[in-house]
């Protein structure tokens, strides 16, 4: 009987949300992007492509191994500074974590486009936790411009 | 519970966020299990809610293994607590089930618990989803063992009713 039950399906927005409150000092910003998915997730999930372009402090990303959904990947910030990360690519959302940095971001179909939602920033070392200052910003900004890179992208 | 999961859980508690991802793909169907049938159209809101006091929650988790009854409180609670908030001002109880002889609803389990209070949607939830003793689930819902006795004899009635020819 219980075969035909309902099930909540979260989607990946709702997953951000959930991971990122366990994470103290981490904000999810969000943002509706009127285009839909398909023409989304190809932009804010080319890490090595698009990610250089819109994430405000990374300059190039280059994955180095995969196994499945599982990368690592080393990025190259706008001064210089080379982190490797550990990541977790799926359509719709992506999760990157190095020893200083934490990258999250989002997707789901929405009633007008696509919602999207980012969290991150700088890592206190070793911890789930982010340093608070500026992570609003930073992720406003990364989402302004992922926008005119999807428009871009579009036209 | 596994050995990698209760790995993932003292990782995540010492801050690695790739172990609380794990802990995520994990605990997010288990807890859309739950807040499904309890929470109902208001089941997404619900499960977010759950397992954003699970993350908040994780440190004070002293027994990894623990963490699937731990979860599981969380979801009912979130689930009732969502699905209340849907319906404020609507009563919902078993006077508002359909006649036996209805038609439409005789053969569809999603209507008839749809017709159930949220309360009476946690108790099927945890007895035969979950398979948890009366008292067990009296404990999760913060209610007398009779109460728990009561409101499943009257859910179970229901369906009952929604099937007998």
């Amino acid at each position: 009987m219980t075969d035909t039950w309902p099930r909540a399906d979260l989607n990946p927005v709702h997953r951000l949300r959930a991971l990122a409150a366990g994470i103290p000092g981490a904000h999810v910003t969000e943002r509706l992007i009127d285009a839909p998915f398909d023409e989304v997730w190809p932009v804010a999930g080319d890490l090595e492509g698009e990610f250089g372009n819109y994430q405000p402090d990374m300059r190039h990303v280059r994955i180095t191994r995969t196994n499945g959904d599982r990368l690592e990947a080393v990025a190259r910030s706008r001064f210089g500074l080379r982190a490797r990360f550990d990541v977790v690519s799926r359509p719709g959302w992506c999760w990157m974590q190095s020893r200083l940095l934490l990258i999250g971001v989002a997707a789901a179909p929405a009633d007008g486009g696509t919602l999207i939602a980012m969290t991150g920033g700088v890592r206190v070392p070793g911890r789930a936790a982010i340093l608070p200052w500026g992570v609003r910003r930073e992720s406003a900004k990364a989402l302004h411009r992922l926008t005119i890179r999807v428009r871009a992208r579009a036209e | 519970m596994t050995a990698d999961l209760a790995a993932a859980v003292r990782a995540a508690q010492a801050g690695d966020t790739m172990a609380m991802h794990d802990l995520l793909d994990a605990l997010s169907p288990y807890v859309g299990r739950i807040c499904g049938p309890i929470a109902y159209e208001a089941a997404p809101d619900a499960a977010q809610e759950a397992l954003i006091a699970i993350f908040r929650g994780l440190r004070s988790l002293r027994d990894p293994a623990a963490l699937w009854g731990w979860a599981r409180a969380i979801a009912v609670r979130e689930a009732v607590r969502a699905a209340r908030r849907a319906h404020r001002g609507v009563p919902m109880d078993m006077a508002a089930l359909p006649a036996r002889d209805d038609p439409e609803l005789a053969t569809d389990v999603l209507d008839v618990l749809a017709r159930l209070s949220p309360e009476h949607r946690a108790i099927l939830v945890l007895r035969d989803v979950e398979g948890l003793s009366e008292q067990e689930a009296a404990e999760i819902l913060n209610v007398a063992e009779g109460t728990v006795k009561s409101r499943l004899h009257r859910a179970r009635q229901s369906f009952r009713k929604a099937w007998s020819p």
